[in-house]
């Protein structure tokens, strides 16, 4: 470690690291040190081309550049005072020389680092006259992104990130001096599983998604914290959110799990929110039953096998929460009905973030003793079921199926009680990640129509079909607390006392 | 690329102590046996040096004497910067674009001549000038650069 001072104030970091890593190791870049920066990303290389970043470092006779300055000890840096604010000043200058200024048109405003800074930092008015260079605009990158090459700052943040991250290396910047374009390399395309973070990164209004633009102003929307279910690596997202609608999401940093990246099909599985949901509750094929109708009809079939004494089963979803999860397993306990089994989806993974099992809670479903099967369940009077990955061809021999499922799928044919459950983004919960990484979700939109969480929806089934002590309103905090109290591995990871980045199962 | 060119590609490796050192003579190599460096070019560099075929790119792009295009027989570079343009550099530049019936950067249509400008060649005591396959001519009027480029096969 070493001893740098910031205006006055002594900071102990690490040794090489420059002055910007140093600061964001911190976590204090921007909230408490302000250095204006557009090149510098804390996940990718240093790249030292916009020069925002000048600091007065103390013995030095120029300026330097706080992203690739490495600190040393007894550095005493000046990031304030008058010589720095006119550096800004020029550099800003310049930076707009050839910027189109069409804010008002442009899909970045509200959230443009050129906005902010110039506002901040920069000066009123221009002193040049001449023509702004010639540039494209609305180009097509790709499948994902459009490009306005007018409002390019050559941050090469893009072109470092195709490189660094993907591998892919689509983007360049080519030519030199006031020719600098930033291009596709000749005949490609940006189109890659990761491509839509370059217009995240992007400081300006040059990349954009072409689902996103043009949908709404930002400053509109407000971020509720949230994790991808897509799979089981658990990405860290903030889902955009306004007038009970998800317009995005976007990655949330989290050095252990996504750094600062998410990938496409993640981003894109917001619209599964609203597409092909499943809507209505129904009795055996009939869709205009009442809410409470199938609920008590879900008990009856119960309460009915148990009087009987046939057999229950219970097949979880590895899409569930832990806590939904939990609740399960005490209705299967309660009903002796032996322990769940689940089955996860799997596909292509690669060494980026995208893992092979799709789904979000495999490992929660695990670690809380359901068991792994893909084989049918068996002959059974009753089969709870929650939804998603389970086929009809596992309940051939099922007499009784009880389905609770968030979208439209085959098994509904099938159910003798249908009831629509609500999304991850629709509550609050936690799931259990590849490497057992514990991290709570909170809910963004209300649903449409009535659906209830699947760990709701399980308690009110067991307290209709007589069970006792079930009868309580149903609370995901009480579930969690009782969790956590019950199964050791859980100790500590209460819902309440988990922050945002999460934490791993002991 | 021909066996000889990579031959000589590799034993260039040795003399850098990293292999992306040799990037730029390479580059060289290449332009001098196809004339140009193309983008399968840059890709078969990329493999070469284990670099990404867009780091090829930036790096021929940035510097004007390499082509990413075939070239004219013959190359013609007028030099534009200040002390040649106070020299009258620009209309002379307008002056060979209309005898030759091109814009800078273009190539003529028999593919005998390319045309294009050039940053400050380090000749400016003998402005106007420009470059001609290599070789400068200098202290140019318009009649001079007509009778050197009409004199070019
Ligand atoms: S497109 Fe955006 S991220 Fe890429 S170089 Fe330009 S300003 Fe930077
Ligand atoms: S890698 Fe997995 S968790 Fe991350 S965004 Fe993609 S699908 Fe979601
Ligand atoms: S952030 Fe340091 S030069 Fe761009
Ligand atoms: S300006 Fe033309 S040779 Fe120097």
């Amino acid at each position: 470690m070493v001893t740098i001072t910031i205006d006055g104030k002594e900071y102990e970091v690490a040794e090489r690291r420059t002055i910007l890593q140093a600061i964001d190791d911190l976590g204090l870049l921007m909230t408490e040190v302000d250095i204006p920066h557009y090149c510098f990303h804390p996940k990718l290389a240093v790249d030292g081309s916009c020069r925002l970043c000048q600091v007065e470092v103390e013995g030095l006779p120029k300026l330097q550049i706080a992203c690739d300055t490495p600190v040393r000890d007894g550095m005493i840096v000046k990031t304030a005072n008058q010589r720095v604010k006119d550096a800004r000043k020029g550099v800003m200058e310049l930076l707009l020389i050839n910027h189109p200024l069409d804010c008002p048109i442009c899909d970045q405003a509200g959230e443009c680092k050129l906005q902010d800074y110039s506002f901040d930092y920069g000066i009123e008015s221009a002193r040049t006259q001449e023509p702004r260079r010639p540039a494209k605009k609305n180009a097509d990158l790709g499948p994902t992104i459009v490009f306005d090459q007018e409002r390019c700052i050559l941050c090469r943040r893009c072109v470092r990130f195709c490189r660094e991250v993907p591998k892919t290396g689509e983007l360049g910047v080519f030519h030199r001096g006031d020719e600098s374009v930033l291009e596709l390399f000749p005949g490609t395309q940006l189109d890659n599983p990761y491509s839509m973070n370059v217009a995240d990164i992007c400081p300006v209004g040059a990349l954009t998604t072409k689902d996103f633009r043009f949908k709404i102003r930002v400053w509109f929307l407000d971020d509720q914290e949230s994790v991808c279910d897509q799979c089981s690596n658990g990405c860290n997202i903030y889902a955009s959110r306004s007038n009970n609608k998800v317009y995005r999401y976007l990655p949330r940093r989290n050095d252990a799990v996504n750094d600062t990246w998410i990938c496409d099909h993640g981003r894109m599985s917001y619209k599964q929110i609203l597409e092909n949901r499943l809507t209505e509750p129904g009795i055996k094929g009939q869709r205009d039953v009442g809410y409470r109708d199938a609920i008590q009809e879900a008990g009856r079939l119960i309460r009915e096998a148990r009087t009987s004494s046939r057999r229950i089963v219970g097949v979880a979803s590895p899409y569930a929460s832990n806590e939904d999860l939990f609740t399960f397993r005490k209705l299967l306990e309660a009903l002796g009905a032996g322990p769940g089994t689940f089955a996860v989806q799997r596909g292509e993974a690669d060494d980026v973030l995208i893992k092979a099992e799709k789904a979000p809670n495999a490992n929660g479903a695990r670690a809380l003793g359901f068991e792994e099967s893909y084989e049918s369940v068996g002959a059974a009077d009753v089969a709870i079921v929650l939804g998603h990955t389970t086929t009809a061809e596992y309940f051939r021999d099922v007499a009784n199926l009880i389905l609770i499922d968030t979208h439209v799928s085959s098994l509904m044919d099938q159910a003798a009680v249908v009831l629509p459950a609500r999304v991850t983004a629709e509550k609050e919960g936690t799931f259990t990640n590849h490497a057992n990484r514990v991290q709570r979700f909170l809910p963004v939109v209300e649903p449409k129509f009535e659906a209830w969480s699947d760990g709701d929806l399980l308690q009110q089934i067991a307290s209709a079909s007589g069970l006792g002590g079930w009868d309580s309103m149903y609370s995901v905090h009480e579930i969690s607390k009782e969790l956590t109290e019950s199964i050791a591995a859980f100790a500590d990871l209460q819902l309440g006392s988990l922050d945002d980045q999460g934490r791993e199962l002991s | 690329m021909q066996a000889q060119t990579l031959q000589k590609i590799e034993a260039l490796f040795e003399k850098y102590p990293q292999k992306r050192g040799a990037l730029l003579p390479a580059i060289y190599l290449v332009q001098a046996e196809k004339g140009h460096v193309d983008s399968d070019a840059a890709r078969e560099l990329a493999e070469l040096f284990e670099l990404q075929p867009v780091d090829v790119w930036e790096v021929l792009t940035f510097y004007n004497m390499f082509y990413t295009a075939p070239q004219g027989r013959h190359h013609v570079y007028v030099c534009t910067n200040l002390p040649c343009s106070l020299r009258g550099a620009r209309s002379l530049l307008k002056g060979i674009e209309s005898h030759l019936g091109v814009h800078c950067g273009q190539t003529t249509a028999d593919g005998r001549i390319t045309l294009g400008h050039e940053e400050c060649l380090g000749s400016c005591g003998t402005a106007p000038m420009m470059r001609v396959d290599g070789e400068y001519v200098e202290n140019l009027d318009l009649v001079e650069a007509k009778r050197v480029i009409d004199g070019l096969d």
